[in-house]
């Protein structure tokens, strides 16, 4: 049932800041994506017809003032949550035409999450942690793979550590671990670096730029920070549920320019 | 803050309702204990006040003691008919009759007895003055005359399918005999005395069908107007003989239900016992409640103490909420108690005794012990996590991640481990020495509290096993097990109580049956052994008459018993022909000898005489609630007397010169070169007059014997499994908060991939690791104490110890199969956790 993953067919030999959007198949596309809450008089439309294609091999940050729609933007993509109308790919695969099971076992095996408040699992140990979509999948973990996630987030002495027993910076590592460990489609990032100090979140977001350029993964990741967007490839600019602007190889100055623009 | 606590109350209603059902069964056993045995109290306080309600005077014999009803049937020394006359005559006294009672059992139009379970079955004489009847009235037909006639309770005339005009036949003490029914007695609106067989005759005729000619049992007496009961009393008093008394008929009703309510005192103990059980499984289950919702409540006492709430306002916060559910659950205990007493009457009627019954008795003390036990249980059980909730400090609190457990102290681990081992150590001990009952019941007591301090530790080497499990669900459930493992110790403790109780008594049980037929196999040499029918008096003693005069019979012993001091200490005293009794049984005679039992000579147990201190040659005094202290001489020891049940043994000529019953408990027989089954036979068919007689092969009494065990252990068994259900629904409620506690987390493991079956699967399996502690531990010391009683037992008849692995193993196993059902209802909360709600929501 699991396609082939993109980053895998395509491995990216450079940095992929580089690379032109049109070149790289798209990872996650949503298409006419419309989610409404409630009915009637008191409906409340949080996506508005919503096109997007997020390529695979790079990182996408998508922002937006609060109630933008980003985070249900980023629930409806990752399966978490269903649209009202309208449809969302995760590479070939239509996550309208799943059941909850099956969506379930695309979350487990082709999809990871970063969340915001780092949400481990409190009596797993580190490493335990890490390789928990394996182990619920009854699969052992691919040990090379594995070495070379730890190896990437600098996490080899604390495996065996509680996450009571992790710093914050060290805990949203794991957890960066746990998303990477089935080799995801995709990666999705729930702002977060919105629970870690200035320091632990510029080392946070190194490592997601570093999971896209020596591990060729595709990670997308919510944020209302500009810094935070600024390493990211391209940013998804969405302000009342809908699509307004997309800017390639983003800087700090240019995302404030445009979300002054957008907020005037 | 009293709002507050009723809304958090009414704000988890499951919760809720878990908690109140825990409180209300052990309440509900305590409040049933007591509405039981004083409906049946109630129940004889109305019949005697009814049957005494015409008699001022009751003139009998004095009782050397008070001896237990169930040993003698309330029978005194009858008196001289003689005495009527004297008592007639003195002045106040308007009427004086005599009357006797005794064994009639009647025969229906079927040829089959009319015996009630537990009721007795009696004949009497019917006064001539119909007010000495009191509430015993004749309905239909008239009183009977001579020696032809009889009248019989309408219940009985109904079961008996019988009709006025109707030959009835009658079972005596003596003989079988046919009477013509000229009357039905009615008791005001009931239609028998509590069950019992009633038959009536005129007083001559009943002196001599129940073996009383020229006696009575006691003398009814009627003043005359104007004269009080207590004045008459006194003046009848001063003309009676040594050893006859006069009481008033309201105290003659007192004192008989006061005989009654002592007799049911071993069985009043024993049902608070199980309430005992089922309350302190219900502690558990409530302290572990509190626990758990004062953990779950951490963040909201952290708000409430940040804006200004004090220590004790918390405090009292949760005891308000144990002081409602205290109530309410005692009122729904008190409710479903005087429901229980009603179905163990079911229940006892199942076996065999049937109790007696009128409106339920619900007396003020029934209703403040359930509302005392309720609340106070209650309230103990939800101060300690109060107490610690109150000691939160507030930002401690607000932190969001669920409470982990701190490690126990060093000091409570090494005092937990010490206690079990003190108590393991004793319980061996109790085993190897035999005959400790308390000590068995010190040590297992002390085991269970080492249990309650190393639980957790117990919980987390648990875990710490099954952590190693390659598949993922196990692991988990165990970190969680672990996690939590003093809230899974006390779940679990609560399963352990019962479970002890219920494994103990299985070993008890087997024991039991094993030493039946062991008794059966070792002493008994007889062929044939005669017993009454179901719950019957006894065997009329023309039956071993009959019996005597065939000629394919060898050897005939009778045997009787009754109550009896022996020493000043309450006993019962076998009695049997000396004649043949060796052929018939192997006493196994330790010292002294058989042939010494003669008149004035009696023979010990073994195990009695070292009590007792006395050995062969050397003298006891036997007293008979009829006559009075007697000196014996101890003509030796035996061992062997389970078959029959004996532990002292006396002639049957002593028995008659001191007990007025005539009826045998068993005969035992010798049929010589008959084929078993064939004797049976003949035997059956000889005895067609008697249907109240079984004939019984030793293969037959072992398995009545062990028949009756079953059924013995069946009722206990279901009277634990209550505790057994409190512990259960103690395992879901823990397992509900934990998943209430946990939903973030279950949340994640769904966002990463956890399908629903996972979730559900890693919640059951917690339910499995709990019941698992709980059975094995259970079963464990349940086993070791059994083990302990059994050997405690020996004089009960118990010599053997059978330790039954099949049972223990069975009840293991079900225990777990109780945690996969105790998991399904938060196992499927727990797969229903709204994802996005978990993880999005900070």
């Amino acid at each position: 049932m699991r396609t082939t993953p993109a980053p895998m067919s395509a491995p990216t030999t450079g940095p992929a800041r580089t690379t032109g959007s049109g070149e790289v198949t798209p990872a996650v596309r949503a298409v006419d994506a419309c989610k409404v809450y409630g009915a009637g008089d008191t409906a409340v439309t949080a996506l508005d017809d919503v096109t997007l294609d997020l390529p695979a091999g790079r990182f996408t940050a998508i922002m937006g003032p609060s109630g933008s729609g980003k985070s249900t933007l980023m629930h409806c993509l990752a399966g978490l949550d269903t649209l009202t109308s309208g449809r969302v790919l995760i590479g070939d695969t239509d996550l309208a035409a799943l059941s909850d099971r099956e969506r379930t076992l695309l979350r487990r095996d082709r999809l990871g999450f970063v969340f915001q408040s780092f949400n481990l699992l409190p009596t797993l140990s580190a490493e335990e942690n890490i390789t928990l979509p394996c182990d619920l999948a009854g699969r052992r973990p691919d040990r090379e793979w594995f070495q070379t996630v730890v190896d990437n987030l600098a996490l080899g002495g604390r495996l065996s550590h509680r996450p009571s027993e992790l710093s914050g910076g060290q805990q949203q590592r794991v957890a960066v671990g746990r998303a990477l460990i089935s080799r995801p489609d995709v990666v999705f990032a729930d702002e977060p670096t919105g629970a870690l100090d200035s320091k632990a979140g510029a080392e946070l977001l190194r490592f997601l730029r570093s999971v896209v350029d020596d591990l060729g993964q595709t990670v997308v990741m919510v944020t209302h920070d500009p810094g935070a967007a600024a390493y990211a490839d391209s940013v998804v600019f969405l302000v009342d549920g809908r699509v307004v602007e997309e800017l390639e190889a983003p800087t700090r100055d240019r995302v404030l320019e445009v979300m002054g623009r957008l907020a005037s | 803050m009293f709002r507050f606590s009723l809304r958090n109350l009414l704000a988890s209603k499951v919760r809720l309702l878990l908690t109140m059902a825990s409180v209300a069964v052990g309440v509900a056993f305590v409040a049933g204990t007591f509405v039981l045995s004083d409906t049946m109290a109630k129940a004889f306080d109305e019949l005697y006040a009814g049957l005494t309600a015409g008699t001022d005077v009751v003139v009998r014999s004095e009782s050397a003691y008070d001896a237990d009803l169930t040993t003698t049937g309330g029978q005194v020394r009858p008196v001289d008919e003689g005495l009527v006359a004297r008592v007639r005559a003195v002045p106040g006294v308007e009427v004086a009759e005599g009357s006797v009672f005794g064994y009639a059992l009647v025969i229906d139009s079927h040829g089959q007895p009319v015996q009630p379970g537990g009721a007795p079955t009696f004949g009497t004489s019917i006064a001539v003055d119909r007010r000495l009847s009191g509430a015993a009235t004749i309905r239909e037909g008239r009183a009977p005359v001579g020696l032809g006639e009889i009248v019989v309770d309408a219940r009985t005339v109904r079961r008996a399918g019988l009709a006025l005009g109707d030959h009835v036949d009658v079972v005596f003490e003596d003989a079988r005999r046919t009477f013509r029914l000229v009357g039905i007695v009615g008791f005001g609106e009931t239609d028998s005395i509590l069950g019992a067989t009633m038959t009536g005759f005129d007083l001559p005729t009943a002196q001599t069908v129940l073996g009383k000619t020229g006696v009575v049992d006691e003398i009814d007496v009627r003043g005359a107007d104007g004269i009080s009961d207590s004045t008459l009393r006194d003046r009848i008093a001063s003309v009676l003989p040594d050893g006859v008394g006069a009481e008033t008929g309201e105290q003659v009703a007192a004192d008989s239900t006061d005989a009654v309510r002592d007799a049911m005192g071993v069985f009043t103990t024993v049902l608070l016992v199980f309430a005992g059980v089922s309350l302190l499984v219900g502690s558990f289950v409530i302290w572990n409640t509190f626990n758990v919702l004062v953990a779950q409540r951490r963040r909201e006492v952290a708000l409430l103490r940040a804006v200004g709430g004090t220590r004790r306002q918390v405090l009292t916060g949760v005891l308000l909420e144990a002081v409602v559910v205290g109530v309410i659950s005692s009122a729904a205990g008190l409710g479903l108690g005087v429901a229980l007493a009603a179905g163990i009457r079911q229940l006892l009627k199942l076996i065999g005794v049937d109790l007696p019954t009128t409106t339920p008795a619900i007396e003020t003390r029934t209703v403040v012990a359930a509302f005392s036990v309720g609340v106070v249980v209650t309230c103990l059980a939800a101060v300690l996590p109060a107490w610690s909730a109150a000691r939160i400090a507030p930002m401690e609190a607000l932190r969001t991640a669920a409470p982990v457990n701190r490690g126990s102290g060093r000091i409570r681990h090494a005092v937990g481990w010490s206690v079990l081992a003190v108590g393991a150590l004793m319980l061996a001990a109790c085993s190897v020495a035999g005959d400790q009952r308390w000590w068995t019941v010190v040590a297992t007591l002390t085991t269970f509290l080492g249990l309650v301090f190393v639980g957790p530790s117990l919980a987390r080497g648990l875990a710490a096993v099954v952590a190693h499990a390659r598949r993922p669900g196990w692991r988990m459930a165990a970190r969680n097990v672990a996690r939590s493992s003093r809230r899974a110790a006390a779940t679990a403790l609560a399963l352990t109580i019962g479970l002890t109780v219920v494994a103990a008594v299985a070993v008890t049980a087997a024991s039991l049956k094993d030493s039946v037929s062991a008794a059966v196999s070792g002493g008994n040499r007889s062929d044939l052994i005669l017993e009454p029918e179901g719950a019957g008096m006894g065997v009329s003693s023309s039956v071993a008459d009959l019996l005597r005069a065939r000629t394919d019979v060898d050897a005939v012993v009778e045997l009787r018993e009754w109550g009896a001091q022996i020493n000043g200490d309450d006993q019962l005293v076998t009695a049997v022909d000396t004649a043949g009794l060796d052929r018939v049984i192997d006493l196994g005679i330790a010292s002294g000898s058989l042939d010494a039992l003669r008149a004035g000579s009696i023979l010990v147990s073994t195990a009695q005489a070292r009590h007792l201190g006395v050995s062969a040659g050397e003298s006891v005094t036997v007293t008979f609630p009829e006559t009075g202290p007697r000196p014996f001489r101890v003509a030796g020891t035996f061992d062997k007397g389970s078959l029959i049940n004996a532990t002292y043994v006396i002639t049957l000529s002593d028995f008659e010169q001191n007990v007025t019953s005539r009826l045998d408990q068993a005969i035992l027989l010798t049929t010589p070169g008959l084929d078993p089954d064939r004797a049976k036979e003949r035997i059956g068919a000889a005895l067609a007059d008697y249907p109240n007689v079984t004939v019984n092969t030793p293969q037959d009494i072992t398995r009545k014997a062990q028949h009756s065990v079953d059924q013995l252990l069946g009722i206990v068994t279901a009277l634990l499994l209550l505790a057994v259900v409190v512990a259960v629904l103690g395992v879901v409620n823990t397992l509900v908060l934990s998943v209430m506690e946990r939903s973030r987390e279950l949340g994640v493991l769904r966002a990463v991939g956890a399908t629903r079956r996972q979730v559900r699967q890693t919640i059951r399996r917690e339910s499995v690791l709990m019941s698992t502690l709980g059975a094995v531990t259970g079963v464990a010391l349940g086993a070791a104490a059994g083990v302990g009683l059994a050997r405690s037992l020996s004089e009960q008849g118990i010599t053997t110890v059978a330790v039954p692995l099949v049972t223990l193993a069975a009840y293991v196993v079900i225990a777990i199969g109780v945690g996969v059902l105790a998991a399904v209802a938060p196992a499927r909360r727990a797969s229903r956790v709204d994802v996005l709600r978990a993880v999005a929501e900070e």
